[in-house]
């Protein structure tokens, strides 16, 4: 592939265009488990600068791959086909916040708490939550339609986007959306967009929603001997008509690593369960907590304890908090790596796919703890496993298929918050079969050449394992 | 994976660096990325680097030495990392891998070998401790030994505290050849140290020394401010300041609350900045920067000039002479762009200032 280099650098800036193998090589991975190559990087600043460095690819069908902060965890930043990639962090301006119209319009760079930072002021946040909000860009999350652990009141990405600007592959600059929250009949392009992970064009602005910051919040914790009490108890919350901000759940294996690592001296049943609820009457938020309460107990949960005082809540949180790093250090020569990482099931499911989990990774030589935001139907799980041996990603590999397919099973999906990219395409791929064809179309009526990160969602190899070369290097 | 020459010091941590997960949590704060944006800067961008070295995938240049060498080990990444991973231990061990290969530069080179004739980083036999007897073992270092009047003051403090300091004719703890790479120096080095320094138990006046002393030679090393916060007397100072923390104090050492109760006990009042304690800005000032790339240095200071300007403050103190050197080239910068006033002032001067001033009470209410 030959691409001008002098081009690009009469479009960006000396200074904003890198082809050395140095930075190639950084910027052929992201937080998944894939690597490859691209040929060079490039720092646009303006919507003409993406206009011109579009225009360029597209004549010479050249591949581009727009990125944020590289924090994927499926590989949707990876370039695959090699090509350009287009770092976006420079594009990073609030261009407006009207806190009266409560919309406020970023470009794409701009950094999930930096957004929520600057709107503090005004009583206002961006509600969706991911955990990596400190470094994720607004960009990165439209591209993967990222939500958090606040999912299950605010929802996700999609649902805080009015309208957006894109450059198509042509070059061409068009608006999609609108500066309401209603907006009726027409093919919703923006929302199309959102999730789409970079295949149908660059989002240049995007005109977010946001909410009013909540000026009471409390959280509360109980344990479960069973998996299922602690599935009926989330299904009864979600169903009682009472919207908690967070309804996170952590495993036996999860429990047991946080101990290990963390010695917090979490109890070690089966399920613990933490809430919380949030909102501007602080009665309306203690009648939802001792509902919740009840709940709980009503499905024999025990130690129920719920609080308002930051300091009790930080404790109540700690467990999950530590988690992360947790399974990161679960046994020697295990790492943890991002794969079968966030699926989503409909509420009722939950304790029989956690229970299943288990089973998978029991029959396939590898650790797999759940938790995550199951009040929204969203599992986390990690396969912990020795990265340097060959047969340990053979097993990760059935490992995953299995769960997909039980996922699949129970009426589930592949991604509830990570995306697709390539490590979860050929479970998605499945899982979407009736809708290929019409996706594919799509992405030939926006990007006829290809050019806009290939190779991924519907059009990604159908073994991840070989779809490109590994980041982690194998011994034996 | 084979042992080669050109990874030595990396080879062990392969396990290390396949724990990051390389979710790029390290962007948070990193003053360098912060600055540049390029993904490469960052720390997650050095570990990536360091084992694309490790693993043969690319090959040591000076381009890939340059990056490494491009960050002020100011820890900040320890704190963000989820998984905890070893990050300057990885950094430091891929610069002893670039260094061995050859891909020093010059000024480093200069550094070391200054270390070696002369025992300190400047190269100048004339910069040597004075030495004391007294109980209590004080390594001055060679920040403070280059500034002899900020070091003639801390004695004069403990002396008045009544702590009596045995300085001894001292060399370099040796903190620069690790943290530059020079890993093979720093063990020949170790040895005339420890000659210098024969001791278990010491103080020390520069906060990074005081981590060195403690993980490179095993020495049970306070820094000075901890003993003096625990005899400081009242005063009645009546000032408002800012307080910068140096990143090896708050996040190396975790000494928070010494040097704020220190000022709070003078009757100094501090208005916290927007990021402080563990959570502080880095100066720009640490990790061998300032050899490498002094403009980068400077635009990272600069940052913490106007955040210390937000306060409405006029005058920043900090704790550490690096930090001190760096924010005050910042500051003038600053005011001359945009005639904005930000003095940077040491602790210890406000320590000395604050224990004048009680003297001064005590002598007029004995009168």
């Amino acid at each position: 592939m030959h691409i001008d280099i002098k081009k690009l650098q009469e479009i960006v800036g000396v200074e904003n265009v890198r082809d050395n193998i140095a930075d190639r090589y950084v910027y052929a991975s992201d937080a998944s488990v894939h690597r490859h190559l691209p040929d060079i990087v490039v720092r646009p600043s303006t919507i003409e600068e993406v206009q011109h460095i579009l225009r360029y690819a597209n004549d010479n069908k050249i591949p581009v791959v727009p990125r944020g902060a590289g924090s994927g965890m499926s590989g949707q930043t990876v370039p695959i086909a090699g090509g350009i990639v287009l770092d976006m962090k420079r594009m990073n301006r609030i261009i407006e916040i009207r806190p009266e119209d409560v919309l406020c319009k970023v470009e794409p760079g701009v950094i999930n708490d930096e957004l929520n930072r600057v709107l503090k002021p005004s009583g206002f946040f961006f509600p969706p939550t991911p955990s990596s909000g400190m470094i994720c860009t607004i960009g990165g999350m439209i591209g993967t339609n990222a939500s958090g652990n606040r999912s299950v009141k605010y929802g996700a990405t999609r649902d805080a986007i009015l309208g957006m600007k894109v450059v198509l592959a042509n070059g061409e600059l068009v608006t999609l959306g609108s500066n309401t929250k209603v907006d009726s009949s027409g093919y919703q392009l923006a929302k199309l967009m959102v999730g789409s992970e970079g295949t149908l064009g660059i989002v240049v602005e995007a005109t977010l929603l946001i909410s009013p910051i909540p000026k009471y919040r409390a959280m509360g914790v109980a344990n479960f001997s069973s998996l299922e009490d602690a599935g009926r108890m989330i299904s009864d919350t979600i169903a009682s008509g009472i919207t908690p901000s967070m309804l996170e759940l952590m495993d036996n294996v999860a429990i047991t690593a946080v101990n290990n690592a963390q010695h917090l001296g979490l109890p070690d049943v089966a399920a613990i369960v933490i809430f919380e609820c949030n909102g501007m009457v602080k009665e309306a938020v203690d009648y939802e907590m001792k509902r919740i309460s009840e709940i709980c107990e009503k499905h024999q949960g025990t130690g129920v304890k719920i609080s308002d005082d930051p300091k009790e809540m930080k404790r109540i949180y700690e467990g999950r908090q530590k988690l992360f790093p947790s399974l990161s250090r679960y046994g020697e020569g295990m790492v943890s790596t991002a794969l079968a990482d966030d699926m989503a099931v409909p509420i009722s499911k939950i304790a029989d796919a956690v229970h299943e989990i288990h089973e998978i990774a029991k029959r396939n030589n590898v650790v797999m703890s759940a938790y995550g935001h199951c009040g929204a139907g969203l599992i986390h799980t990690k396969i912990l496993m020795d990265t340097n041996k060959k047969s340990q990603w053979q097993d990760a590999k059935k490992a995953v298929k299995e769960v997909y397919e039980y996922i699949q099973a129970l009426g589930g999906t592949t991604s509830g918050e990570h995306g697709i990219g390539i490590s979860k395409a050929p479970s998605w791929k499945e899982e979407k079969k009736d809708s290929l064809v019409l996706m594919k179309a799509i992405k030939k009526t926006f990007d006829p050449n290809n050019i806009l990160n290939p190779q991924k969602l519907m059009d990604a190899p159908g073994d991840w394992l070989t779809a490109t070369p590994l980041r982690y290097h194998m011994s034996a | 994976m084979t042992t080669t020459k050109k990874t030595s010091h990396l080879q062990k941590y392969e396990q290390e660096m396949n724990v990051c997960i390389r979710c790029a949590y390290c962007f948070e704060q990193c003053p360098v990325i912060r600055e540049v944006q390029w993904d490469t800067d960052g720390a997650r961008g050095k570990v990536i680097l360091a084992y694309g070295i490790l693993t043969g995938e690319i090959e040591p240049s000076q381009y890939i030495a340059d990056k490494l060498f491009r960050c002020t080990f100011c820890r900040d990444c320890l704190e963000r990392c989820p998984s905890k991973v070893k990050i300057l231990e990885i950094i430091s061990s891929a610069r002893a891998d670039m260094v061995e290969a050859g891909f020093a530069s010059d000024i480093q080179n200069h550094v070391v070998q200054n270390i070696h004739t002369t025992g300190n980083i400047y190269g100048d036999k004339e910069v040597v401790s004075q030495e004391r007897e007294g109980k209590t073992p004080l390594f001055i270092g060679c920040q403070y030994l280059g500034r002899p009047n900020k070091t003639k003051k801390y004695i004069k403090i403990l002396e008045e505290l009544g702590i009596s300091p045995v300085v001894k004719k001292e060399v370099c703890c040796g903190y620069p050849l690790e943290v530059l790479g020079f890993k093979k120096e720093f063990t020949t080095h170790k040895e005339q140290f420890q000659k210098s320094f024969p001791f278990k138990e010491a103080m020390t006046l520069c906060p990074t020394c005081t981590i060195f002393l403690q993980e490179g030679h095993n020495i049970d090393t306070k820094h000075v401010l901890q003993v003096i916060s625990e005899k400081i007397p009242s005063a009645q100072l009546n000032m408002k300041v800012t307080y910068h923390d140096p990143c090896d104090f708050s996040r190396g050492l975790k000494l928070i609350e010494e040097p704020r109760k220190i000022l709070k006990k003078l009757g100094v009042e501090v208005v916290e900045m927007e990021t402080n304690k563990q959570n502080s800005r880095c100066c720009g000032g640490g990790g061998g920067i300032l050899m490498s790339d002094q403009a980068l240095s400077n635009d990272i200071a600069k940052k913490r000039i106007h955040e210390a300007l937000d306060t409405r403050t006029e005058i920043l103190v900090t704790s550490c002479p690096t930090c001190e050197q760096v924010l005050k080239k910042a500051a003038q910068e600053v005011g001359e762009a945009e005639g904005k006033t930000m003095i940077i002032r040491s602790i210890e001067d406000i320590i000395w200032q604050g224990i004048q001033e009680a003297k001064k009470s005590a002598e007029a209410t004995k009168a």
